[in-house]
């Protein structure tokens, strides 16, 4: 069914807002980063060149930045399958809790509310060697932890400050696709002789691959573009490079460093993994499954 | 043999609803059972109790001598077809079939051998590379068969298995679980709300109301002796005509100024019943009484007459009648009617028991 407008000019009307919007917070930005990234700026913002593709050029024959990509992958998929497998194991317990079950949910749930700068203060704050109680009681654990000196501990720093934030988000799809999932599929699976390991094995968790697909296209959007603040609260990308996600390694080379032709040819890097990664989830999470 | 023992069986749910009382049933091998009543008399709870899918409050399940209460599902060897089928919507039929059978351990050249036998018996061996979605619900009805069959179980639990199927499928499935159930000479118990499905797949029905047994026995004794007017009103289609009266030394009055001499010492309020396809087209002369039609349902090789019981107040009781063969009387007409008194059913007004 498709609805029609008397005047022409009305729908255009309508939509007027959300496209100044996006013009002007999106569109416009997105333009002035794929005009800067031909173009060599002083340090002062007085004049610039242009270069061609001279930035790019500078950009894949740095070692740095193909350290960063290893870096944001490492990253990503950490904070995809640690995020992930909590959550699951977060909502298969949930889902068999009965008395006070609406409470437990809510407050699993809670930790999305939570601004992703506030998040990595947090942690932060948990983890700082001089003070925070994790640190402490690692220490008198016997692990040294100083995640200004070592990068393995600063990057499992990023990767639990952005998770946690992520497990609640995550925890909600599971808990509705195990919701889902028929009774009587369990009771059968049951009564063929399948213990409840084997059941959520076999049955359950195939049952819920477009969640899990689909969760895992989202969390990966999510570490790659959307823990800056995280980042910037807990490690600064550092110590060294060994926390420099590609979108921080914007904001570092840009506003740090002040080379913004080389930043903005990186964000145009960005923008081509973004939409090759909108591709990914249009083309396959409109996959279905039917569960009867 | 007997072979499924239910000794006082009771659910009580944990907010205290009192589900099922207590029901006693002792089903021989290879017998065909069904449970029958209305949605809500426990039914699917109590096989579901048997399945081990609902705990046993109270009393006691025995398969072969063996009790069950404490058992897993899969420790009971029994084998369930559910409403809604439930198969495993991601597997293809061989295994969906073979599932039941690779958990317990089976050879996998044993496996294909068992899952193609079925398979050929229902019909089903072009399908078994096929998922659930690509099969029709008469398909998938015979897969959920085959996949309780392949396992070669003690006892079958069927739970409301052909209600998602159209009426003509119904009536071929019901045909055919009968034939195969005979073949496999598999103990059945079989849950429905239809009381024709009942009655032609039983060897013993179950009346359940209000999670009692109200009656136990094969179809013709429950279609010829209701026990209660609650079974006189389920068995039979239409269902029995059953009219509020009273037994006096003259006999029963019925519709307040009606009676129909009958010698009986029981005295004071009763249930009078009869069939309508036992109530016979008669004269003024010989006639028990008078029907004033007020709807006529011709279907037929049977015709349907609904009216009341004519009386000087005008507020007889609503009487079906069943002919044999098209009839047309008039609407308002008045049809003689004779009783004959060897279809009569007496049950008692207060106890709701057969006198």
């Amino acid at each position: 069914m498709t609805v029609t407008f008397p005047q022409k000019g009305l729908p255009w009307l309508l939509l007027l807002p959300q496209l100044l919007i996006t013009a002007i917070f999106f569109l416009w930005p997105a333009e002035q980063a794929l005009e800067q990234a031909f173009y060599q700026e002083d340090a002062f913002g007085l004049s610039r060149e242009f270069i061609g593709l001279e930035n790019f050029a500078d950009l894949f024959s740095n070692p740095l930045y193909y350290q960063s990509i290893l870096t944001t992958l490492v990253f990503s998929f950490s904070v995809a399958i640690v995020g992930m497998s909590v959550a699951l194991l977060l909502a298969v317990m949930a889902d068999r809790v009965i008395r006070g079950k609406l409470a437990y949910q809510t407050l699993l749930i809670w930790p999305y509310a939570v601004a992703p700068a506030l998040a990595g203060v947090l942690w932060w704050i948990l983890f700082d060697p001089s003070m925070g109680p994790i640190a402490l009681w690692l220490k008198s654990a016997g692990v040294d932890w100083n995640h200004y000196l070592d990068g393995s501990q600063a990057m499992i720093l990023v990767v639990i400050a952005s998770t946690w934030k992520q497990i609640s988000y995550n925890f909600l799809f599971f808990l509705a696709g195990l919701q889902a999932v028929p009774r009587s599929l369990i009771e059968a699976a049951a009564i063929d002789g399948a213990s409840p390991f084997k059941r959520f094995w076999t049955i359950v968790f195939p049952l819920l691959s477009p969640t899990t697909f689909f969760l895992l296209v989202v969390n990966l959007v999510y570490a790659f573009f959307e823990t800056f603040g995280v980042i910037d609260a807990t490690t600064k990308g550092g110590p060294g490079q060994s926390t420099t996600t590609l979108v921080y390694k914007v904001f570092d080379d840009g506003f740090v460093g002040l080379d913004l032709g080389g930043s903005a040819a990186q964000s145009v890097v960005l923008m081509g993994i973004v939409g090759l990664m909108t591709v990914i989830q249009f083309r396959f999470i409109e996959r279905k499954v039917q569960y009867s | 043999m007997t072979d499924v023992i239910l000794e006082k069986v009771g659910k009580t749910y944990p907010n205290g609803y009192h589900a099922i009382p207590s029901v006693d049933l002792s089903i021989e091998e290879g017998e065909f059972i069904v449970l029958v009543g209305p949605s809500g008399c426990g039914k699917s709870t109590l096989l579901r109790m048997v399945a081990g899918l609902e705990s046993i409050s109270t009393g006691e399940l025995r398969i072969r001598g063996e009790r069950m209460n404490e058992k897993e599902p899969a420790d009971r060897d029994i084998a369930m077809v559910f409403q809604n089928y439930a198969l495993y919507p991601h597997m293809t039929v061989y295994d969906n079939m073979a599932y039941g059978l690779k958990n317990r351990g089976m050879a996998k050249d044993l496996i294909a051998e068992k899952v193609s036998d079925v398979a050929a018996m229902l019909g089903l061996t072009e399908l078994l590379q096929r998922k659930p979605r690509q099969l029709s619900g008469g398909q998938r009805q015979r897969v959920a068969m085959g996949r309780a069959m392949v396992r070669d179980p003690k006892v079958f639990l069927f739970d409301e298995p052909l209600s998602n199927l159209d009426a003509k499928l119904r009536v071929q499935m019901r045909v055919e679980i009968r034939q195969l159930q005979r073949k496999l000479g598999t103990t059945t118990l079989y849950v429905t709300h239809d009381q024709v499905e009942a009655m032609t797949l039983a060897d013993r029905l179950v009346v359940l109301n209000k999670g009692k047994a109200e009656q136990i026995g094969t179809p013709m004794d429950l279609y010829n002796k209701p026990a209660t007017p609650f079974v006189a009103a389920f068995i039979g289609s239409p269902s029995m005509n059953l009219l509020d009266a009273h037994l006096t030394e003259q006999g029963i009055t019925v519709s307040d100024e009606l009676t129909l001499p009958l010698s009986h010492p029981h005295r004071g309020a009763i249930v009078w019943g009869i069939r309508p396809e036992h109530l016979d087209v008669s004269d003024e002369h010989n006639a028990d009484f008078a029907l004033r039609i007020q709807a006529v349902e011709s279907l037929g090789a049977e015709t349907l007459i609904h009216g009341k019981v004519e009386t000087t107040s005008g507020q007889g009781d609503a009487m079906v009648v069943r002919l044999s063969g098209p009839h047309l009387p008039d609407i308002n007409s008045l049809m003689w009617l004779k009783a004959p008194a060897q279809y009569w059913h007496l049950f008692d007004a207060v106890t709701q028991q057969r006198l």
